[in-house]
């Protein structure tokens, strides 16, 4: 296969000597069948050992791999080096904290999943001999969809709310809220229902889409959180009528 | 270069042992075309703003008889209050082709036994209810009803 040189232009930051993340350029010898994350291995296994940038499956199941390429948050492992000119750059996921070169910090966002409790919540646990939860296809594809993320927070790059409002909980946060709350099995809706209602959820999102836009897997965060908002609403209206926990 | 954002954007709760960079935007990213869309479609509540300074008016001028309606009147044909409106035409349409076509994923995916029907039904209804509501509010206007 003929090979053709690229230049990547790669954000560099050290955080022992670095004030401020910089820019360095790269060439490299891209094969036509490289995807970026290729492009990047190649740096940092012939030209600077120093690159740090996190990677792991190469076949967009890990969600590992995602960065800024030419601006656009992206899948590196997916991202063919044929669909760019000859220039690539490559930067650390915006609206993140930058730990070093290409590596953000995954703390918030780690805090931000668990605050919506995306587990099956159960009011009581169901005794073995009861036998396994059943659910009908038509019940699993209500929240299939919305199963599908693979946390690799392209979306949280994407969102403007994200990139202004350091407290909103973000789209992967509340689509997974929102896949337990459509659960058959669940019992914990008033309690995320809850969480959605309080501030910096979901109607701090302002239905730009980007989220959808970019989402790798097709998981439609947009959708989720929109679908959330509505959900909120009817179970605060409900509450007036029901008893709290009366299903 | 990068543009920064909020410098506290995801920023965990306890700062960790290791140093970070401020969170940043990529160079780019607000001029793609998708961003540009969507930073015009909220830029369009500022002519919604002025839209409503303007109705204050007319509800004023109403009340004030019939010399102020007239003056109100010769006002607004003037070229800037014409353009502007073509401005705010533009707007109205370009916020509900967008609003439209986001609405259909935003229904739940039901409301106890009934489920929403398929997104082309829902944006036809739409767009029936906002041709239906023109016709009906242009009518009036025209003095076809009342």
């Amino acid at each position: 296969m003929s090979e053709q040189k690229k230049t990547f232009v790669i954000t560099r930051f050290d955080p022992d000597r670095d004030p401020a993340p910089r820019q360095q350029s790269y060439e490299v010898p891209v094969q036509p069948d490289w995807k970026v994350l290729d492009a990047l291995n190649y740096i940092k296994d012939e030209i600077d050992p120093s690159l740090s940038h996190r990677w792991s499956c190469r076949m967009a199941v890990c969600g590992s791999c995602g960065m800024m390429v030419n601006g656009k948050p992206s899948l590196t492992c997916k991202d063919a080096v044929s669909d760019y000119g000859n220039r690539i750059e490559v930067a650390p996921l915006s609206n993140f904290p930058i730990v070093r070169d290409l590596i953000v910090e995954l703390e918030s966002f780690m805090e931000k999943l668990k605050s919506v409790k995306p587990w099956i919540v159960k009011a009581k646990e169901r005794a073995l001999e009861e036998g396994a939860h059943r659910q009908s296809p038509e019940q699993l594809e209500e929240f299939k969809q919305f199963s599908y993320c693979i946390n690799c927070m392209l979306c949280y790059s994407a969102c403007p709310v994200v990139a202004n409002e350091p407290d909103f909980l973000g789209p992967a946060a509340i689509a997974l809220g929102h896949r337990y709350n459509m659960d058959s099995r669940d019992e914990g809706q008033s309690e995320r229902n809850e969480i959605f209602r309080g501030e910096g959820t979901v109607f701090s999102c302002s239905y730009a889409n980007e989220c959808s836009e970019v989402c790798p897997k097709h998981v439609d965060p947009a959708a989720a959180v929109n679908q959330a908002k509505f959900n909120a609403v009817i179970d605060w209206v409900t509450g007036f009528v029901t008893t709290r926990g009366g299903k | 270069m990068a543009r920064p954002v909020h410098p506290q954007a995801m920023t965990p709760s306890r700062a960790g042992r290791t140093r970070t960079a401020a969170p940043q935007a990529a160079s780019g990213w607000y001029t793609q075309p998708r961003m540009l869309k969507y930073l015009l479609f909220d830029a369009t509540g500022i002519v919604y703003l002025l839209v409503g300074f303007i109705a204050l008016r007319v509800v004023w001028a109403l009340g004030s008889g019939p010399e102020a309606w007239q003056e109100l009147m010769r006002q607004l044909a003037n070229p800037l209050y014409v353009a502007f409106h073509a401005v705010a035409l533009v707007s109205v349409v370009f916020v509900a082709v967008r609003f439209f076509s986001l609405f259909p994923k935003a229904q739940p995916a039901h409301i106890g036994p009934v489920k929403p029907p398929p997104a082309p039904l829902i944006m036809a209804g739409l767009y029936a209810a906002w041709l239906g509501v023109t016709a009906v509010v242009t009518l009036i206007l025209a003095g076809g009803l009342f």
